[in-house]
């Protein structure tokens, strides 16, 4: 049987008395693997990543990494025995020694070690040659967590922790930071677990995904599914991403909706024919017709380049969004009537 | 990471222990039955001892603060005329002892005497003694002990301003914060760490005080402890007044910590830290912020060494009778091997708290740190009361010889109570320093595979050279000053600068005192300038 390269099981995290996440269990399977926790700010995203580096301590369950116990009820490996490296949100660059010497450290830990990058490459993927000479003081948050990235990354470790990596970076480098990142994560094989509260970077990043809520890891899973298969209530208003409107299964493979009339669709469960279910509408999930005699009024639009999202107004006062791409032919103002294709066919249909 | 025995727990227990052998001591006397002595002084002088100390303490802390933090503040925030002088210049206040200060103040305004003279040279013959104004008493012991302490809270409180950030000062703009309220509501609270750091070395000193209160007849706990124990020879009575002070520091640092709550002082690590945009001030508010710097200056240093400089020229003699070389090595001597173990036992317990994380050792080493507190005659009675009760308890007991001669009259034993009084000087300064060590640097160097003791000497060592600087000018200043351990535990026909001034002070030859002083405050403004400049370059 082959063996998970991490294994966490049955660990409860607990940064103080109230706040806890219990009785976690997750796996990676492979080496190189991303995995992406999602969840609130406070709900101890931090405490897992420093649970799992040895920071805190761990009273119940067991983590394993490479077949080799961590930390269990009678094993507490210390943190530098680890060989995990950790980016802290709040940057942890040595304060004494300007960010090319900080770097080095990173790299002072790989020097047995015959694979992974060299300082200089990483200095120049992550554009940090401008500011290699300064001082932590002497740079911008979004700067220092760039540097402190380039350590973790260089001291090659087994397994790699990023807390909020990209949250200080300006928004035009965060892109080319992250193609950078989940390219020299890849292609050095580094096993990573990052803490973000941005799900689209937790997508983009994630081979997998896992969402935090109320104490529990409600959701683990790749982010496709994560997205369209929402395994519950919380979690999808946690990604608020769609809009639960009342409907009746009226078939296999149909519903009738108040609001928008008929929908079809595959169902991800079975419901029997009859149930009331709340179904989960996706802006993607609708298209827009001028010529439909269904029409729904527009209470906002919001203007994202490539597209428009539309927020409008059922009869039942519920708000749905719905995609339209920017270069349709003309806008619909506030107030206005916006007309809804039918019929309303949903590739998979998520009901609770 | 729990309570774990490891070496820096154990180390730091150690520390602590030894530091609180004379505490344990001292409070141990409220176990012994009271003296006849006790019952007397309950009923006579006791109030008098308390509410002195008190009045002493509340006046030196009031003026102490305002003129501490109101110089830090001007130099560090202002650019006026002088300003770059006035940094380094009003650290030279520490170069002068408060009983020598005591000395200069009588002399200058008695009848007679230095005041007298000026007004009797400008105006002609008079009769000006009435006009005079007299500082002796309680004025006199608040005026001298402020003017000779309020380094420990300049220095300080300048430091924090110095690493404060640009940040604070803008929000406050931003905010559409007046100045004032600026100072009161960002940039003082966020100094208070260090300003209460300060202003609790004061405290410590100011209870501690011996020579000025003495001098200017003051009855305090400290002078009380000295009659109960040189009139009386009752060591329990001294050690019970002693007990009072002890908790009356206990109380404090209780109360600051209390007060303090769970909030952490870390400078700010997420980046954005700029060099502040310095003020310049014109027109009549630069003239105040110089005059006020100014004022100080001349009251705290250039006063006192005047005096002392003015004596030793109109009698030179003492100072020709005097043998200077020995006596520099003497003090030099004391100071490098007191300052070497004091800073870096300072850093390994502070080092064993920060990564046990222990209650039991933070308690240790508050308790510890008091030792400052106590008077430095009880310390070096309570130690010779120690030492024999080893020797003729235990030593004696294995047959070993007598080791009294080891510790009392030798550098050894003098080491060793320098260590237990200033210890919580040096714990200060470097706990100070590590205050600003946010402690998820040490867990970035945890994981990059730094063991402990590799982060200690390899991260906290070097990025705390400015506090270990801070920390030896301290205790280098206040070694040369110090003088009834000294005194009382120096080998035979061994001598120091503040030795040698006492014995003549106690002479009553204040003119052949003013060499020794002098050349102690020259001395110690050395080793001032010198470390001044590294501060004010970093």
């Amino acid at each position: 049987m082959k063996k998970n390269f991490l294994e966490i099981n049955n660990v409860t995290f607990s940064a103080s008395s109230q706040n806890k996440i219990n009785n976690v269990s997750l796996t990676i399977e492979n080496q190189g693997d991303i995995v992406c926790l999602l969840g609130p700010s406070g709900i101890g995203k931090t405490t897992i990543l420093r649970t799992i580096a040895g920071l805190e301590k761990n009273n119940s369950g067991t983590i394993t990494l490479k077949d080799r116990i961590l930390s269990s009820k009678e094993i507490q490996v210390e943190p530098e025995d680890r060989n995990i490296a950790m980016a802290f949100q709040d940057n942890s660059l040595f304060p004494h020694y300007n960010v090319f010497d900080n770097i080095k450290f990173g790299a002072e830990r790989n020097k047995n070690k015959k694979k992974g990058l060299e300082i200089n490459e990483i200095i120049k993927l992550l554009h940090i040659e401008n500011i290699k000479d300064k001082y932590p003081h002497q740079i911008s948050s979004g700067e220092a967590q760039r540097a402190s990235l380039a350590r973790s990354l260089l001291s090659n470790p087994d397994l790699l922790l990023l807390d909020e990596p990209l949250s200080n970076i300006d928004q035009n480098f965060k892109e080319e930071i992250q193609v950078m990142l989940k390219q020299i994560l890849t292609e050095q094989k580094i096993t990573t677990i990052i803490v973000t509260h941005d799900s689209y970077e937790a997508f983009y990043l994630g081979n997998k995904c896992g969402i935090i809520l109320d104490g529990h890891l409600k959701q683990y899973d790749d982010p496709y599914n994560i997205y369209h298969f929402p395994n519950s209530i919380e979690v999808v208003n946690f990604l608020n991403r769609g809009t639960l409107i009342e409907a009746k299964v009226t078939g296999e493979n149909s519903l009738e909706s108040n609001d928008l009339g008929k929908i079809t669709g595959d169902f991800i469960k079975h419901y029997p024919k009859g149930s009331n279910v709340k179904l989960l509408l996706q802006p993607e999930d609708l298209e827009h017709d001028d010529a439909s005699d269904l029409k729904l009024k527009v209470v906002d639009r919001k203007f994202r380049g490539t597209n428009f999202i539309y927020t409008l107004k059922t009869s039942s006062d519920k708000l749905i969004s719905v995609f339209v791409h920017s270069h349709h032919i003309h806008q619909h103002e506030i107030e206005e009537k916006f007309g809804i294709k039918r019929p309303i066919h949903i590739d998979h249909i998520v009901c609770f | 990471m729990g309570n774990k025995i490891n070496f820096w727990f154990i180390s730091s227990l150690l520390i602590s222990a030894l530091v609180a052998i004379p505490i344990i001591t001292v409070l141990g006397s409220f176990f012994e039955p009271i003296s006849d002595y006790y019952n007397i002084l309950k009923k006579t002088f006791l109030i008098d001892y308390l509410t002195n100390s008190f009045f002493l303490l509340i006046g030196v802390l009031f003026i102490t603060f305002v003129i501490g933090v109101g110089c830090a503040y001007l130099v560090s925030f202002y650019i006026f005329p002088a300003v770059n002088f006035f940094k380094w210049a009003l650290i030279l206040s520490f170069a002068v002892p408060a009983y020598i200060y005591a000395y200069s103040l009588t002399a200058f305004f008695e009848n007679y005497g230095t005041v007298f003279a000026i007004l009797n040279n400008l105006f002609g013959e008079g009769n000006y003694n009435a006009y005079i104004p007299k500082f002796d008493g309680l004025l006199g012991a608040i005026i001298a002990i402020s003017f000779s302490l309020f380094g420990y809270v300049y220095v300080l409180t300048r430091a924090s301003f110095h690493y404060q950030s640009q940040n604070l000062v803008e929000l406050g703009k931003n905010l559409g914060f007046s100045k004032k309220r600026s100072f009161f509501n960002i940039i003082l609270p966020s100094a208070r760490p260090a300003i209460v750091a300060g202003l609790s070395l004061v405290a410590m000193e100011t209870l501690s005080d011996f020579g000025s209160v003495s001098y200017f007849g003051v009855s305090t706990l400290t002078t009380g402890i000295y009659s109960a124990w040189i009139s009386f020879d009752d060591l329990t009575l001294a050690n019970r007044l002693s007990s009072y002070l002890l908790i009356f520091i206990i109380g404090l640092f209780i109360l600051e910590n209390f007060s303090r709550k769970k909030a952490q002082f870390h400078t700010s690590s997420k980046g954005g830290h700029r060099t502040k945009t310095l003020i310049k001030l014109n027109g009549y508010k630069s003239f105040l912020a110089f005059i006020f710097c100014f004022t100080i200056f001349l009251i705290s240093f250039l006063f006192p060494v005047t005096q002392m400089l003015y004596w030793t020229i109109i009698f030179p003699q003492h100072l020709e009778n005097l043998d200077v070389f020995k006596l520099f090595l003497n003090t030099i001597n004391l100071v490098i091997i007191s300052s070497f173990f004091l800073i870096i036992l300072a850093f390994i317990s502070n080092y064993g708290n920060r990564v046990s994380k222990s209650k039991l050792l933070q308690i240790l080493n508050t308790i510890s740190i008091s030792g400052y507190a106590i008077p430095g005659i009880i310390l070096a009675v309570a130690f010779i009361t120690f030492i024999s009760w080893m020797d003729s308890n235990i030593i004696n007991y294995f047959e070993m010889g007598s080791i009294k001669s080891f510790f009392i009259g030798s550098t050894l034993g003098l080491v060793l109570v320098y260590f237990i009084r200033f210890y919580s000087l040096a714990n200060n300064g470097i706990k100070s320093g590590y205050a600003k060590i946010n402690y998820s640097i040490d867990e970035g160097a945890y994981l990059l595979g730094y063991s402990k003791f590799k982060t200690f000497k390899n991260i906290h060592v070097p990025y705390l050279k400015n506090s270990i600087f801070l920390v030896s000018i301290l205790l280098t200043i206040e070694i040369i000053k110090e003088l009834p351990i000294t005194l009382i535990l120096r080998p035979f026909n061994f001598e120091t600068f503040a030795t040698k001034a006492y014995l003549f002070a106690s002479q009553d030859l204040l003119e052949a005192a003013a060499a020794p002083s002098l050349i102690l405050i020259i001395i110690a403004s050395f080793f001032i300038l010198i470390t001044s400049r590294y501060i004010l370059k970093e």
